[in-house]
């Protein structure tokens, strides 16, 4: 079997026509306080995540990434502007759509605490679809298994489990409901560099082989090169960007950015 | 240290509120409870002290029995004829004679008033104001043979106002009077539920059977004299058997009767105070426990930087205390207001209390603040003791496991105590001494605490696999959750363990004497009927004079049989003795003998015991006791047997015409037996209630029926504890709620990834209630179980007091089982709330 094979069936089977984006945002701002006290996180970001693409989003700290991410995920509620998610405006959905939508159509990875503790790595993995109550695609759940190389670990708990082999069974959790939309906070931050080469190079290949489309936020130049796309954040505005990026194209424009 | 403390406990006031309920809860109940008592005993004191206020001297009978001396005593009358005498003692002002007994009324419907068991008084109108109890409200003196007087709290219940025709029972059928007046007992509308009808003087002496003869004389000494040389007087002209007592004596002994039957009351509820402190208790011990295992960290911090093992200790119990001191000041302001509620609930069953303010007493609040912060801080020891042992490198390593106990050292520690536990149930059960039961009953629960967490994460998991089932992933995350900390876990369920455990032995003891009674009453009567009195509380009351001889001539009606009770005094202590005739045995009486021959014992004068009373007095068949009576002084008695124990008949039996030779002529029957040639069937039953129907205040019942009103009293008996132990369960829950809340704050940011990959907050409520069915249904089950064993210990150890079924009340028990599974979903609503509006950015951002 092949990757190809197993994802012949559609990656996004139930949302119809899909968007050129898989995601975007419009005019985001997002502010915490008021009057003199008013910090702007966002500063009326506008921007678009391709769809089939990893996109790379970097920024120093308090550039205002993180918040672009959970804005977009509908984790966080922007004050002023708007996100999509394909064609759904996040905003309109409703606490109800938006949890269905993080379940059915995103998938998180995080940078720590991925996994639920009392839950076996099988049982994390198929989590989304649980809670989805809906059928879990057995052979795409092998695949994923196989891939992540934790085949004799699925019945261990994460504190069984090294940070690396962690990471590997959030990425396949992120990847069980074939979402539109893949959001992934510094998922190396905590791993070896090791571990994080394979991780970053597994995402590689979701992209490249079955056309998963991938957000990740980082600080790390060498991760950003393995992303097709780097947009490069400050102050809570975009500030640049990079296509088909390297380690040293995107050293570079940080240093220019004066990051 | 004091600084960290207290900022510590401000930092989380929810946790601090929520803990504390349990302690302000039971602190009220205690509170609550000594402030009522406290005012009823004070009510009564100065109620009675206001009633006698004027009376200097009493002469009345000796009690017959000096151990029993105070009010109620039995007491012969005296002649009238010794009151001139008194009169002319020099320094008596006024002397005026007065006669009590029985009265009741009938209602407009028909019906016998029946006051619940306070006494249905009646008594002479004295003619002197000074004297008199009862102050005129409205209307005038009796002054003929057909008035009568009532008191205020009866006229407005049975809507009788002055000038209406009232039915009132006294020895016969209902007598008609004109109600002439309404009266106040002192300053009350009412004598704590009692009623009274007041007639005049030579009325009273005729209607009581004591014609020329007073139960007291009050006097009233002149302005002046010397009282004591007065009273000195008085006693020179007493005749042998009467006695003269200052008036504030007689308040003194008739406020301490009142007082003593309200201790009981009082000391009953002060029981169920203290089983919610001791639930409390667990709860607080429990919350400690998981704040400690939460505060690690902190707490090893602390230690690197310099603060001693005391110092931590210190500061765990530091928060004990002020928690303890908070709540229970908290306690005691609404323990005030509950006495208050309860004064007014007292109003509502119709005892109606003299006003007169709450009495707060410096020792009340020395109790509900000892007893609540006493329990506080002893349920914080073993968490604090935890605290000390964390080590300061806990700090530096990011693994929060704790250590649990070793299994074998938890089950060493349980098995000792639970041995202790039940050594001291089976000593105070046999002994009886209810203090040794309480002991080993608490050291029962605390075992079963222990030894709880070995149990808890197999259990858990057998119970939470249907949730799993139905709800899914929500359920099945419930489940490993209640499976992550066995010891939690337990602890949590703890309370709800103890509280269900007391529930299920009333459950048990009670559906055992219920099931008893059916066979004991089977065993001890053959007659078809029992016919009672409403209300035989009054001694001397019984059924009316003419009521069998109009009973027995119902057609198939075969024989009546009267059952007589009186008091006596046998060896040291007072008690009752019941006669029937030798030939009623068999027809309507069984006496089962393991010695002797009860027809001709009963026949010659001897005395029957039934065998619990032969064992502890250590009587046999020959054995002769010395005995008092009240009307014929003291004598003796012979053994003739010995019987099995019985329902009808109590401990002590004599023949009948034993039993009227030795008191008064006038004694009416207590209950009667009746055997019909028909059975007991609805015609007969019919006619013999026709047969009756001028005697409005008997009672007719088949012997089905009297079982039936005898469980119904068991039944009630029972809800009523059930409703006080509802505090006890109420604690337990909010405990419940309580580690919910502890274990949502713990689990954020696990709850806000689940949320993040897309849990729905209804899935998070499912989740957390999932958690919480599996607590309280764990902590439901071993209270049954637990429960169970104490109330079938319970009742069979009174198998020699006719208990002699063991009924285990199974759909009662499921009941209990799923209103846990209920409530605790209840309890599980406002953490799950929490846990499912948790903010999911804040949740999951990094630490």
């Amino acid at each position: 079997m092949t990757l190809s094979d197993l994802n012949s069936d559609g990656a996004h089977e139930t949302h119809g026509l899909p968007s050129a984006q898989a995601a975007r945002a419009v005019d985001l701002v997002r502010s915490y306080g008021s009057g003199d006290t008013e910090v702007r996180a966002l500063d009326g970001i506008s921007v678009e995540f391709a769809r089939g693409a990893f996109t790379a989003v970097m920024g120093p700290s308090g550039s205002g990434k993180s918040t672009l991410m959970h804005c977009m995920a509908g984790l966080d509620v922007p004050t002023s502007g708007q996100t999509f998610v394909g064609d759904s405006e996040i905003g309109t959905l409703g606490e109800g759509g938006q949890t269905q939508m993080r379940r059915d159509r995103i998938g998180f990875i995080f940078q720590s605490f991925n996994l639920v503790p009392t839950l076996s790595a099988a049982e994390n993995i198929t989590l989304p679809r649980d809670l989805a109550g809906k059928k879990v695609d057995g052979a795409w759940f092998d695949f994923l298994v196989d891939q992540i190389g934790i085949k004799d670990r699925l019945k261990h708990r994460p504190a069984e489990m090294s940070g690396g082999q962690q990471q590997r069974v959030a990425c396949a959790r992120a990847l069980i409901s074939r979402p539109e939309l893949i959001f992934a906070d510094e998922p190396t931050g905590n791993l070896d560099s090791n571990a994080s080469g394979e991780m970053l190079a597994f995402l590689r290949r979701s992209v490249t082989e079955f056309h998963q489309s991938i957000v990740m936020v980082t600080h790390d130049a060498r991760g950003a090169a393995f992303a097709d796309r780097v947009v490069f954040l400050a102050d809570g505005a975009l500030v640049g960007e990079l296509s088909e990026p390297t380690a040293d194209s995107v050293l570079e424009q940080m240093k220019q950015l004066g990051a | 240290m004091w600084r960290i403390t207290v900022k510590g406990l401000l930092a989380h006031k929810l946790r601090l509120a929520l803990t504390s309920l349990a302690i302000v809860l039971g602190v009220t109940f205690v509170t609550g409870t000594l402030v009522l008592t406290d005012t009823l005993h004070n009510t009564f004191t100065s109620l009675f002290g206001q009633v006698y206020q004027n009376v200097d001297y009493q002469i009345r009978g000796t009690a017959a029995f000096s151990s029993n001396a105070a009010a109620g005593a039995v007491r012969k009358p005296i002649s009238e004829s010794i009151l001139p005498a008194i009169l002319a003692v020099p320094g008596v002002a006024v002397a005026e004679g007065g006669v009590t007994g029985s009265a009741q009324f009938i209602a407009a419907n028909g019906k016998a008033v029946t006051t619940g068991g306070a006494p249905m008084i009646g008594m002479s109108f004295a003619a002197d104001q000074r004297l008199s109890s009862l102050p005129l409200v409205s209307g005038k003196p009796p002054s003929t043979s057909t008035q009568v007087e009532v008191d205020e709290g009866t006229a407005r219940k049975y809507h009788f106002s002055v000038g209406d025709n009232v039915r009132i029972v006294l020895s016969g059928s209902p007598q008609t009077f004109t109600l002439c007046g309404i009266v106040r007992f002192g300053t009350a509308d009412n004598l704590a539920g009692a009623t009274i009808a007041a007639f005049d003087l030579p009325t009273a002496q005729q209607l009581f059977h004591k014609p020329g003869q007073f139960d007291i004389i009050d006097v009233i000494t002149t302005p002046g004299a010397d009282k004591t040389a007065v009273a000195r007087g008085i006693a020179k002209v007493l005749p042998a058997g009467a006695e003269v007592v200052s008036g504030q004596t007689v308040a003194g002994e008739e406020s301490s009767a009142i007082n003593q039957s309200l201790g009981l009351f009082s000391t009953a509820l002060i029981v169920f105070a203290l089983i919610s402190l001791f639930v409390g208790g667990f709860t607080i011990f429990n919350t400690f426990s998981i704040t400690i295992g939460q505060r690690t960290r902190e707490l090893a911090l602390l230690r690197i930087v310099g603060a001693s093992r005391r110092q931590v200790f210190g500061s765990v119990l530091l928060e004990a205390l002020l928690l303890g001191i908070v709540a229970s000041l908290v306690g005691l302001g609404l323990g005030v207001l509950m006495a208050n509620g309860l004064t007014q609930l007292l109003n509502a069953f119709g005892i109606t209390l003299p006003p007169g303010s709450l009495v707060f007493k410096s020792s009340t609040v020395l109790a509900a603040l000892s007893v609540g912060v006493g329990v506080t801080v002893i349920s914080a020891i073993s968490p604090a003791w935890r605290a000390v042992k964390i080590p300061p490198m806990a700090a530096l390593t990011t693994h929060q496991g704790r250590r649990e106990h070793s299994l074998a050292r938890r089950l060493i520690t349980g098995g000792v105590i639970s041995a202790a536990g039940i050594i001291l149930l089976a000593i105070g059960l046999s002994q009886p001494a209810i203090q040794l039961v309480g002991l080993g009953a608490v050291a029962i629960f605390i075992a079963v605490g222990i030894l709880a967490p070995v149990i808890a994460r197999p259990v858990s998991s057998v119970l939470g696999r249907p949730l799993a089932q139905i709800l899914g992933v929500s359920g099945r995350l419930g489940r490993e959750n209640s499976m992550r900390s066995p010891r939690r876990t337990a602890q949590t369920s703890a309370a709800l363990m103890v509280g269900l455990a007391l529930v299920s032995t009333m459950a048990v003891f009670a559906a055992s004497l219920s099931k008893s009674t059916a066979s004991t009453v089977n065993e001890a009567v053959s007659a078809d009927y029992i016919i009672t009195a409403a209300a035989t509380s009054v001694p001397g009351g019984g059924l009316s004079v003419g009521a069998t001889d109009a009973v027995a001539k119902v057609p198939g009606v075969s024989r009546v049989s009267n059952i007589y009770s009186g008091q006596f005094k046998i060896r040291q202590s007072v008690a009752v003795l019941r006669s029937v005739a030798s030939s009623d045995l068999s027809s309507a009486v069984i006496l089962q003998m393991s010695a002797g021959v009860a027809a001709k014992s009963l026949a010659d004068g001897g005395l029957l015991i039934d065998t619990t009373t032969a064992n502890s007095q250590h009587l046999v068949v020959g054995s002769v006791v010395p005995v008092t009576f009240a009307e014929t002084g003291p004598t003796t008695m012979r053994i003739g047997g010995i019987f099995k124990p019985n329902a009808l008949l109590g401990s002590y039996v004599a023949g009948s015409g034993f039993f009227h030779t030795h008191f008064a002529p006038n004694t009416l029957p207590g209950a009667a037996l009746l055997t019909t040639s028909t059975g007991a069937t609805a015609p007969t039953t019919a006619s013999i209630k026709a047969g009756l129907k001028s005697y409005p205040n008997l009672t007719v019942q088949t012997r089905a029926e009297y079982v039936k009103a005898a469980q119904a009293q068991v039944n009630q008996l029972l809800g009523l504890v059930y409703a006080l132990l509802a505090l006890a369960i109420l604690i337990a829950l909010i405990g419940i709620a309580n580690t919910l809340i502890l274990s949502v704050y713990e689990r954020t940011r696990e709850i806000g990834l689940l949320r993040a990959v897309g849990m729905r907050r209804r899935q998070v409520r499912a989740m957390i209630g999932s958690e919480a069915v599996i607590l309280s249904v764990f902590g439901a089950l071993i209270g049954i179980v637990v429960g169970t064993g104490l109330g079938a210990a319970l009742a069979s150890s009174l198998k020699q007091q006719g208990i002699t079924d063991i009924a285990v009340p199974f759909t009662s028990l499921v009941v209990f089982l799923v209103l846990a599974a209920l409530l605790g979903l209840g309890a599980a609503s406002w953490p799950a709330r929490r846990a499912a509006r948790l903010n999911v950015i804040e949740a999951i951002a990094t630490e």
